[in-house]
């Protein structure tokens, strides 16, 4: 009943194509976004079926974007540094697991705007009203913690 | 969309090649317009005519195969290739795997899985006649509505089937394109 309500993935793509490309460039760096875009779309597909409702589906592709964009941070950071394998692909369903240990390190006041922004989804203006600052101090905070990752992902 | 052609068809390739695809659909230029062609992993599901909404089609594979539809062209070479060559006159056979789980009912199937086994390009066939030959003689009229629901025109071809009073009947894609498709395949009918 709930499958039949999903709509066909390619049309998700075609309407939220384009915003999740930028998206994964600005997390995961110019040259990287759309090898992130590919594996989040395939992770997304291989979730669709079981999502059990079909509201929020931008939201949820966002988050999936998200998510693959921090992994692929994390593989290259893991490249650098040690001979370990590239990180496990984590389940879609416990994407959240995946994100909160790949922020873990970072201050506490920034991890709660990451947080806010791409598990929460919401917009500056909100994230804002939550941390009780502007959203210029908002946008700014999210913005300097992908920045800090990013560039461990790359120099560390 | 803006999306680079290479990244989706690359995306599309990959949900293929790794089982993740309840359906692939492409679109295709012919001389009556632009088909829309839906194939599962059985076959062709669904062909759309130039006029049907494709967004409401594809909704409708989806409800009945999955949510998981892709589109590519470089998928559905082969199909693309057989369809075109129908159109082109080079190969009229549409020889490719059909599925026809989106038919509601066994005596549909039946009845459409004969029509295309039976009746070749250039031959026309009644409703009657059609009813008869699956053992259901007085049944002209569900043939009719069997061939009206077609899933899968031009490739089962519905088009081939016309009222034992003469003259051409309804279609699908209207009256004047069976016309046409029939005169193409060089059919004689009254």
């Amino acid at each position: 009943m709930s499958r039949a309500a999903l709509p066909p993935f390619w049309s998700l793509v075609e309407a939220h194509g384009d915003e999740l490309l930028v998206h994964a460039r600005r997390m995961a760096g110019e040259a990287n976004g759309e090898d992130v875009l590919q594996d989040a779309l395939l992770r997304a597909l291989r979730a669709y079926p079981r999502l059990r409702h079909a509201a929020h589906l931008r939201a949820w592709l966002y988050r999936v974007t998200t998510t693959t964009a921090l992994d692929h941070i994390r593989a290259r950071r893991r490249e650098v540094l040690t001979d370990e394998p590239p990180a496990a692909v984590a389940d879609p369903e416990h994407y959240d697991d995946a994100f909160e240990s790949l922020i873990g390190e970072l201050p506490d006041g920034t991890q709660a705007a990451l947080r806010l922004r791409f598990v929460e989804d919401l917009d500056y203006e909100r994230i804002a009203a939550r941390l009780g600052c502007s959203p210029v101090a908002a946008r700014q905070r999210v913005s300097t913690a992908i920045r800090t990752l990013r560039t461990q992902g790359i120099a560390a | 969309m803006t999306l680079p052609a290479k990244l989706l068809d690359s995306i599309a390739s990959a949900a293929v090649r790794e089982g993740l695809a309840d359906a692939v659909y492409t679109r295709l230029d012919t001389p009556i317009g632009k088909l829309l062609i839906v194939q599962g992993e059985r076959g062709v599901v669904r062909v759309g005519f130039p006029d049907e909404r494709v967004d409401a089609l594809l909704a409708q594979v989806a409800a009945q195969l999955g949510p998981r539809i892709v589109a590519s062209d470089r998928e559905l070479a082969a199909t693309r290739d057989v369809v075109a060559a129908y159109f082109d006159g080079v190969d009229e056979r549409l020889d490719v795997p059909v599925d026809l789980s989106l038919v509601r009912s066994d005596f549909r199937r039946s009845a459409l899985t004969l029509l295309r086994n039976e009746v070749g390009p250039g031959h026309v066939v009644t409703y009657g006649t059609l009813a008869a030959k699956i053992g259901h003689p007085k049944a002209a009229r569900a043939v009719g509505s069997a061939c009206a629901t077609n899933p899968v025109p031009i490739i089962v071809p519905c088009h081939r089937v016309v009222p034992g009073a003469g003259g051409v009947g309804s279609y699908g894609g209207g009256p004047q394109l069976k016309r046409l498709l029939l005169a193409r395949e060089g059919a004689k009918f009254a």
